[in-house]
């Protein structure tokens, strides 16, 4: 195993300084390139209230290749699969070494918010979202409730 | 006062050298001998580093062969003149042939030193590394003039011929002379 670049050290320090509002990502104590995220739902979106566990990998070649990030907790969104990969331009063709987990998980965030069921992953939900989009967006309301809120 | 600001500027030149050692790890680095490596940064000491003029003397033909004809020698052992009939080509050839025009290709994009005069933070530190620039060291210019580290950026241009922070494509006109030679 190399010793941690010192992009990833940096970034780490600035993620606990300065943290992103609604946006949390602490290092694994066995793994520095492995991160628990957790992001909340943004308000006015049907994922609001909701607290949502991801997990993120930061490669061999990080940063010349993107960081892996899945969702663990559960979530009823067109571009998110039932494994929590996520469908995010950044994080594949339009990765560029000038991201950073932070601008990652700010994407991933905003993706709560904007819904794209033109480019899907989950193909159910995203067909639900495109001809019924109320209840769609009822769907994602239960499954928030249901599988990111604690008790 | 100046002692202090020079041992500040070593500890980060040493920090520098440690990076471009990991950076070659990752087997897209371009294999420059030592030699060559101070040939570069003569050669761009005598480039103005500020503004425009960078981008308009490195396109302006170079008569006496600077140090980007010496790179062309090296690349010779992986990249056979058109004259030359090769046997039939192997997949690894001709990704080595890629690699290696693509090298040539990256090597006509300007080199210069950072003058330090450099106001916002963002621009003080290397996006691809993080590490801040130190004054004289040797960045590479893109078209939008954004700057890198020499071996941070051409890591990425081997992947992607894009300016990782504005995604503009590194000049067109000089891919396709290039490319299609």
């Amino acid at each position: 195993m190399s010793s941690l670049p010192r992009r990833i050290i940096k970034e780490t320090q600035r993620l606990m300084q300065e943290p992103v509002p609604g946006i949390n990502a602490i290092p694994d104590e066995n793994n520095a390139r492995y991160f628990h995220v957790i992001v909340t739902g943004p308000n006015d979106s049907p994922f609001e209230g909701g607290v949502f566990k991801l997990e993120l990998f930061l490669p061999e070649d990080y940063p010349m290749s993107a960081p892996k990030v899945r969702f663990i907790t559960k979530i009823y969104h067109p571009n998110i699969d039932r494994l929590g990969r996520i469908c995010l331009d950044v994080l594949k063709d339009k990765w560029s070494p000038a991201l950073q987990i932070r601008t990652i998980l700010l994407s991933i965030q905003a993706l709560l918010s904007a819904p794209n069921p033109d480019d899907p992953l989950a193909n159910d939900v995203a067909e639900l979202w495109k001809v019924n989009e109320a209840e769609a967006i009822r769907n994602a309301r239960e499954w928030t409730q249901k599988y990111a809120v604690e008790d | 006062m100046l002692k202090v600001i020079f041992t500040k500027r070593d500890v980060l030149l040493g920090a520098a050298g440690q990076l471009s050692r990991k950076c070659c790890r990752m087997g897209n680095c371009l294999k420059m001998s030592t030699s060559d490596d101070i040939s570069l940064l003569r050669g761009s000491e005598s480039m103005s580093v500020s503004g425009q003029d960078v981008n308009s003397e490195m396109f302006a033909s170079d008569p006496g062969g600077g140090p980007i004809f010496q790179h062309e020698s090296i690349q010779q052992v992986f990249y056979p003149t058109p004259s030359v009939s090769r046997p039939a080509s192997t997949e690894d050839e001709q990704v080595n042939i890629k690699k290696a025009k693509r090298m040539g290709l990256i090597q006509h994009l300007p080199v210069g030193t950072y003058d330090g005069s450099a106001k916002k933070t963002q621009e003080r530190e290397c996006d691809i590394c993080m590490v801040e620039f130190c004054v004289d060291e040797a960045v590479r210019y893109l078209p939008c003039m954004h700057i890198y580290h020499l071996h941070c950026i051409d890591d990425w241009l081997m992947r992607s011929l894009t300016c990782p922070r504005c995604l503009e494509p590194v000049d067109a006109a000089l891919l396709t002379s290039y490319e299609t030679t």
